[in-house]
């Protein structure tokens, strides 16, 4: 308040007169002419919003008069400023006075100036401001306006780098798909019921293995039972090479006690021994 | 004798390095015009000296020192306090300017409304300048300077700036800014404020035309900006000033119309610290990255693993001279791309250890090259950029899963033959067979 006060005495001494506006008036009209709405504009409170539809028109008059001798005069400065209070966009539309400090100001929609901002569902904030080099300045906020929401305007590629980015989640395959563990036991099963019928028959038909024990058979049995190990153990847990390996360091016993165990089994059927 | 001079020249490296109050140097080149008088800027330049800063003056039109030799910076940052320069010396072009600060030199110049090399340059960083001969004027508020000095109201949205910074005194050309996100907006002009050559009432027909006509357009309002910083890619920092009186002693000891002492000199100092390196300054120290569980950078990821991924980054401290780790970044993000994005999550700062900012996440299940991405442009601070490739690659033959339940009949068929084998190898070995002997000693 003192601030203001120390103004309004500067203003006293500085400049002689100061402006004020008379009869501010708008008139809204669509493209054939009929009018929607039209008002006085009062200066101490602002009216409704008004709202502009896409062809329509706003016209706004007004004169600036010197408030000392009541004479209309030209400001050096008479401006409509049209800011959008959300997005901070700001357009700055100079007014054309006469010399005898009329005014008219006409916003066509269909035809919009380039002065005004990028518009969005929010309300544009209009105010005059007034400047002179004789006079005080002044400011009146007039009202709020709808506009018809424009598109956005070009961005530069790199402005996106400049903000937090939408996060990115990966979406992962799904994962596999098993049978139920009690079905892949049934099949497991079925699988091994040939043994039953096979341990049946050998019941029936007697199973005689006397030479299981003989020095001639015993290391033949046990290197091929070695092999079977090394296959599980290759499944569990070793590499190719290693099996390879170890089955090729296998082989060559294997190989001659394989042979001896023929020998024998031979010599044996052919009731030599 | 070398070795001692050489040693000399060293500990000279090291003492410049230890009093220097900005992260890139401190010599400054300050170009003032001889029109000029160096002690109308004394609060400035004083501040500067005070600050670490060795500052060596010269005539725009002087040949020496020169700005760089054979390409080589000769200084860490330039002022041009010639806004009103037409000519220059050889050495400095808008090119050679542009070189410099690729060199990561800084630069703080002044403009005017007069047309100089320097406002060509400012175009090339997207800066609209109005028609020369057309400085601001604003009628509002209402005191007993000149229209074109005018006390501008210092936004706090900067984060360059100090808070609570009062008004400042104005008096230069506007500029409009381009859409280039890497402009700074340090100070915008008042919203009653416009640029115009008339110096009385009777010009206002020629603004409204001057608009009408398109071609030069109205600068004027809020969106216009006083003061620009742009920062470039590789870090340097320039910034355009509409006026040199901003920083002038007179304009720091003018009272605002409501008698409080103006913010000019404050303003200045913050300008100067940005565009120094003083403040705003980060850097990234190192990454890193492993397996959940694991210290090492492995030489390759596999499809799905869980990866930490660990970034180091610290701020410069221009009261010690010193990088100190800071975790005051909220808003960091990382990216896992191969040619796009895959993966881009938040990496958060890790509470408890300072300047640590780590996250874990699951690789994707896509394997190729990628790179770990850390981009982090904000306006006004110094952009973090870091980019780690790594191969990610499927599992090996032995790296899926061996004892699947669906398998188990399959598993069970294998053991069963191979069992079954053994079984017939040693029946049938050691297994005695009845009448084939007979048969056999009958042919006989």
């Amino acid at each position: 308040m003192i601030l203001r006060l120390s103004w309004l005495l500067l203003a006293a001494t500085v400049r002689a007169a100061s402006l004020s506006l008379q009869s501010p008036r708008f008139t809204i009209s669509t493209s054939d002419a009929t009018q929607l709405r039209s008002d006085t504009l009062s200066l101490t409170k602002k009216p409704e919003p008004l709202t502009l539809g896409a062809t329509d028109t706003l016209k706004l008059t007004f004169q600036i008069t010197d408030n000392d001798e009541g004479k209309g005069v030209q400001p050096h400065q008479t401006f409509l400023r049209f800011y959008d209070k959300v997005s901070g966009e700001e357009g700055i539309q100079p007014v054309r006075v006469t010399p005898g400090g009329k005014a008219k100001f006409e916003l066509n929609m269909a035809r919009p100036p380039a002065s005004i901002p990028p518009t969005t569902q929010n309300p544009l904030e209009v105010s005059l401001i007034l400047g002179s080099f004789v006079h005080a300045p002044a400011k009146y906020d007039l009202f709020n306006i709808y506009l018809p929401a424009s598109q956005t305007p070009a961005e530069h590629p790199d402005e996106a780098s400049f903000h937090v980015l939408p996060t990115i989640e990966h979406t992962f395959r799904p994962e596999q798909k098993l049978p139920p563990q009690f079905i892949s036991a049934v099949f497991a099963a079925a699988v091994l019921s040939p043994w039953v019928v096979l341990i049946g028959l050998w019941g029936k038909v007697g199973v005689r293995v006397p030479h299981l024990f003989s020095p001639s058979i015993v290391p033949f049995t046990v290197l091929l039972g070695g092999f079977e190990v090394l296959l599980v153990w290759y499944w569990v847990d070793l590499k190719l090479g290693q099996v390879l390996l170890y089955g090729g360091m296998l082989a060559i016993p294997t190989m001659f006690a394989g042979k001896q165990a023929l020998y024998t089994t031979g010599e044996w059927r052919a009731g030599r021994k | 004798m070398r070795l001692l001079s050489s040693a000399f020249v060293a500990l000279l490296a090291f003492a410049r390095l230890s009093f220097a109050a900005s992260s890139s140097g401190d010599s400054v080149l300050v170009l003032l015009d001889t029109s000029l008088d160096r002690e109308n800027y004394s609060i400035f330049f004083g501040g500067l000296e005070k600050r670490g800063y060795s500052l060596t003056f010269r005539a725009p039109k002087d040949a020496s020192p020169a700005i760089t030799d054979y390409d080589v910076p000769n200084f860490d940052h330039v002022i041009f306090f010639s806004p009103e320069a037409k000519s220059y010396a050889q050495d400095i072009t808008p090119q050679s300017l542009v070189g410099l600060l690729s060199e990561k030199t800084n630069l703080l110049i002044a403009l005017s409304p007069k047309q100089t090399p320097l406002t060509s340059l400012a175009t090339e960083f997207s800066l609209i300048l109005p028609p020369p001969e057309t400085p601001l004027i604003s009628h509002h508020p209402v005191r007993s300077e000149r229209p074109t000095t005018i006390p501008v109201a210092v936004s706090s949205s900067s984060p360059l700036l100090t808070p609570g910074i009062p008004p400042v005194w104005f008096s230069g050309a506007p500029h409009a800014l381009g859409n280039n996100p890497m402009l700074v907006p340090i100070l915008r002009a008042p919203a009653e404020s416009f640029a115009a050559d008339s110096t009385d009432d009777t010009g206002a027909d020629g603004i409204v035309d001057a608009t009408e006509k398109g071609g030069e357009g109205l600068w004027a309002g809020s969106q216009m900006g006083l003061v620009t910083g742009f920062q470039t890619n590789v870090n340097s920092r320039v910034v355009f000033a509409g006026g040199i009186d901003l920083f002038s002693d007179e304009y720091a000891r003018k009272e605002l119309p409501s008698g409080t002492p103006s913010g000019n000199s404050q303003f200045a100092r913050d300008i100067a610290t940005w565009v120094f390196q003083e403040t705003l300054t980060l850097r990234i120290d190192s990454v890193e990255h492993h397996r959940v569980n694991q210290t090492e950078a492995p030489e390759m990821y596999t499809t799905n693993d869980e990866i930490v991924y660990t970034a180091h980054i610290s701020s410069y401290d221009s009261r010690t001279s010193t990088w100190k780790p800071y975790s005051g970044i909220g808003d960091l993000q990382l990216e896992f791309t191969m040619l796009d994005p895959h993966i881009r999550t938040s990496l958060p700062p890790v509470p408890g250890s300072p300047g640590a900012y780590q996250v874990q996440f699951r690789a994707p299940d896509r394997h190729g090259v990628f790179k770990f991405i850390l981009n982090w442009k904000r306006k006004g601070y110094s952009y973090l950029s870091s980019s780690t490739t790594v191969p990610v690659v499927p599992p090996r033959h032995d790296g899926y899963p061996r004892f699947l339940s669906a398998a188990w009949p399959y598993y069970t068929g294998a053991i069963s033959t191979s069992a079954g084998f053994f079984l017939f190898a040693a029946l049938w070995l050691a297994g005695d067979v009845k009448g084939e002997r007979k048969k056999g000693s009958k042919a006989e």
